[in-house]
């Protein structure tokens, strides 16, 4: 039969019952290190901080991450021009592009997935994905300041991401000698992935300022659009999470699978998401006039 | 035994159908044969919920028997918000819509508890009586009626003892608690099972449908 009800939990169920019914659960940033344990909602107290008016360098791309991208444009090519090789020698290419095809709406999957972990779980003390957590909760009250930061500056967390996934897996498929399909599928997942963060503030952009060729990629629905991805940035934000083409975010909601996979994360180990329960006033959208208007005061 | 026609759009085969029990199951007993089913989105997940009946220890009452259609289930006493003890024999005489809900708080279970909240007066006209039941305890109900200002009555299933008494399935192998509504008639007969996980409001519809025709 189904696990206990939360209430039923042998271990401290009175602890629970009174962070359940308390306050609902909301993000934190830190401005210090939280010592929370990472398996339960993290009620750090907060202080959001808005870069993009209080330290506008920190959107500006050190070396150090423009050397991340640049190797983790490496690591994506690398596959592709072994991909393309291969591909050359044996004369088909229609296996490649549809693993390439493969791997770019794996990605769209991907980064729902990833989106709606770290929209709904964990916070800043949460290990290696403690910043990233902070950032996204960042980005819901502030979702233009994406579109301030440079392209390195951006991309850098994914890029590391894809530099320590791709290595292994393409040593992996040296190893076996693997085809040009299965090279063209990790070159395009993982190129998706990292530049998914680049879609994501073309999303943000307004209209006017989007390259032209992209936009029509937007409106052709290859890349997310900003109709698309608006619709996430609404309380309580759990809709939409995919953004590399938004292909899957139709399917995903109509069929509520990240709320089947909240729910039994919920009766598993009753850790409630934050997207069941409204974000606190304070962390409500602020629109980016409203931002710099306070600033100024 | 629940039957269900699987619709042939590969579609629609996620979308979930009216549960629907067939005619009257002979008396409750034992048996190593009866297995639960959950509509979940259409496909049938079949799970033996039964424990060994070789190994079972005696029991006061029988825990074998699903509740279906036509059967008479078996009476509970239950606390409600307030703690009191509350009866499922206190609505003899008039229909009751019982519906089981997974937990307090949850999105799923906040829209049909507010979808019920806002037919209520539908279910008063055709002199109804709703009553949802979760293994939350009275304090978690109270709050939660308090909050989205339910009207009826939310009774704490302690354990979940009813809940398994009844059948009512679970979803996903065994993880979540199943949504599963019963609309028992005046003389305390079942006359409708709906099964329905990731589309509560649809219990509203279709209760207020079968109690149109009682």
């Amino acid at each position: 039969m189904y696990t206990l009800t939360p209430h039923s939990l042998s271990t401290a169920p009175d602890a629970f019952r009174l962070r359940r019914r308390s306050r609902p659960c909301r993000a934190a940033i830190a401005t210090r290190p939280s010592t929370t344990s990472p398996h339960h909602t993290d009620d750090t107290p907060m202080k959001p901080t808005n870069v993009a008016i209080d330290d506008p360098t920190s959107l500006r791309s050190t070396w150090s991450q423009k050397a991340w991208v640049a190797s983790g444009f490496v690591s994506i090519l690398t596959p592709l021009a072994k991909s393309a090789v291969a591909a050359a020698d044996s004369g088909s290419v229609f296996e490649p592009l549809l693993a390439a095809y493969a791997g770019y709406v794996l990605a769209d999957l991907a980064s729902g997935v990833f989106h709606w972990a770290v929209d709904n779980y964990g916070g800043p003390s949460t290990p290696v994905f403690g910043s990233q957590i902070e950032a996204f909760q960042g980005h819901h009250r502030w979702p233009w300041t994406i579109t301030r930061r440079e392209f390195a500056n951006n991309l850098h967390p994914l890029a590391r991401a894809v530099i320590f996934s791709v290595l292994p897996i393409e040593a992996l498929l040296d190893v076996t000698e693997a085809g040009a399909a299965a090279h063209a599928f990790v070159g395009t997942c993982a190129g998706c992935v990292m530049l998914s963060q680049q879609f994501h503030a073309w999303a943000h952009e307004k209209a006017r300022r989007v390259p032209r060729a992209v936009a029509a990629l937007q409106a052709a629905g290859v890349l997310v659009s900003r109709q698309m991805h608006g619709a996430h940035h609404r309380p309580p934000y759990n809709i939409n999470y995919c953004i590399v083409s938004g292909a899957w975010n139709g399917v995903l909601d109509e069929y509520k699978v990240f709320e089947a996979m909240e729910m039994i994360l919920f009766f598993r180990f009753a850790v409630r998401p934050r997207s069941w329960s409204e974000p606190r006033p304070e962390w409500r959208e602020e629109e980016e006039e409203e931002a710099e208007e306070a600033a100024a005061l | 035994m629940a039957c269900t026609s699987l619709p042939k759009h590969p579609l629609t085969l996620l979308r979930a159908p009216i549960n629907k029990s067939s005619p009257p199951s002979p008396p409750a007993f034992p048996s190593l044969s009866n297995a639960s089913h959950s509509q979940f989105f259409g496909i049938k997940l079949s799970a033996s919920s039964l424990p060994n009946p070789s190994h079972s220890p005696k029991r006061s009452m029988l825990v074998f028997a699903k509740v279906s259609e036509g059967n008479v289930p078996p009476s509970f006493t239950l606390k409600d918000q307030d703690g009191k003890n509350v009866s499922l024999s206190k609505f003899k005489g008039k229909p009751v819509v019982l519906y089981f809900y997974p937990a307090d708080e949850t999105p799923g279970c906040t829209k049909q508890a507010c979808a019920f909240r806002d037919s209520y007066e539908k279910f008063k006209k055709a002199g109804a009586e709703v009553v949802g039941i979760s293994g939350d305890d009275p304090s978690s109900h109270k709050a939660f009626a308090k909050k989205y200002r339910l009207p009826f009555t939310l009774l704490s299933d302690d354990g979940n003892k009813v809940r398994k008494q009844w059948g009512v399935p679970s979803d996903l192998f065994g993880t979540l608690p199943g949504r599963q509504t019963y609309v028992i008639d005046k003389n305390g007969v079942v006359r409708l099972v709906y099964n329905n996980q990731f589309q509560p409001e649809k219990h509203v519809d279709e209760t207020l449908k079968l109690l149109q025709t009682l």
